[in-house]
């Protein structure tokens, strides 16, 4: 949930922009919008709902993490027209191959486990077990694939809410944060299905 | 609940185009980052 920060900073930011320049805001275009329903619901009862997420077992949750992102990378096909989209979409790109070669699952360390949790330092951190159930699962970096591309990152000590997240999961959120500022900036005069038209008639 | 319930009817109802886009935006690419992402707090996890 902490990417939904990116969701808040990108709108204040495109509100501001758009206010700086005393203009109104774009809401973006966006097209095939009722994928990202199909893909997320899912993942919502299977890892963030209390009350559902113990009804799923490690094969369903695994199989709907991974649809799902399959089905939000056609999403970005979709509404591939903007850079930021295109950092968005390369972020989820890295978090599902990440993902794929590593069983389904985010790898995340033990290190990094008790880096976000030091109380648990006197006790016994074996890997090969699911993070809760969440989309992670504790292995050691030498067993897992592709390390450089799992949760290795921690928010600073003096961020209140410790969390780790992968390069794609940064991706997402800086190119989140850019297409929400991006849509505060002047109209576009662009040919294209997204783009808004200008209000001026050509001779 | 009634009360509420004729507010947020009447809220929608005086919704335009442009809101509605906002709105759908908003909840798309909120709804977006949480099935892209796979950051973790490790607070699910139960010592041994």
């Amino acid at each position: 949930m902490i990417l939904l920060c990116a969701v808040i900073i990108g709108l204040a930011a495109g509100l501001l922009r758009a206010q700086i320049g005393k203009r109104s805001y774009r809401p973006l275009v966006v097209n095939q919008w009722w994928l990202v329903f199909l893909a997320v619901i899912p993942q919502l009862f299977a890892f963030s709902i209390p009350a559902t997420q113990s009804h799923f077992n490690s094969f369903w949750a695994r199989i709907i993490l991974i649809s799902s992102q399959l089905i939000l990378l056609l999403f970005i096909w979709f509404n591939r027209h903007e850079l930021p989209i295109l950092i968005v979409g390369a972020g989820l790109m890295l978090n599902l191959l990440v993902i794929a070669v590593n069983g389904g699952w985010m790898p995340m360390s033990p290190e990094t486990l008790l880096k976000l949790r030091p109380n648990l330092a006197g006790e016994s951190i074996f890997s090969g077990v699911r993070v809760g159930f969440g989309k992670d699962f504790l292995m050691n970096p030498s067993a897992t694939h592709l390390w450089l591309l799992s949760d290795i990152f921690v928010l600073p000590a003096w961020f209140p809410y410790r969390v780790a997240f992968s390069l794609g999961d940064a991706l997402v959120a800086l190119g989140m944060i850019g297409v929400l500022y991006t849509q505060g900036s002047e109209k576009k005069v662009k040919e294209g299905k997204n783009d808004i038209q200008p209000n001026i008639k050509l001779e | 609940m009634k009360s509420l319930f004729n507010q947020v009817s009447s809220y929608v109802t005086r919704l335009d185009g442009t809101k509605i886009k906002f709105i759908l935006m908003i909840v798309t690419l909120a709804l977006f980052v949480i099935g892209a992402g796979a950051p973790d707090s490790g607070g699910g996890f139960i010592g041994r």
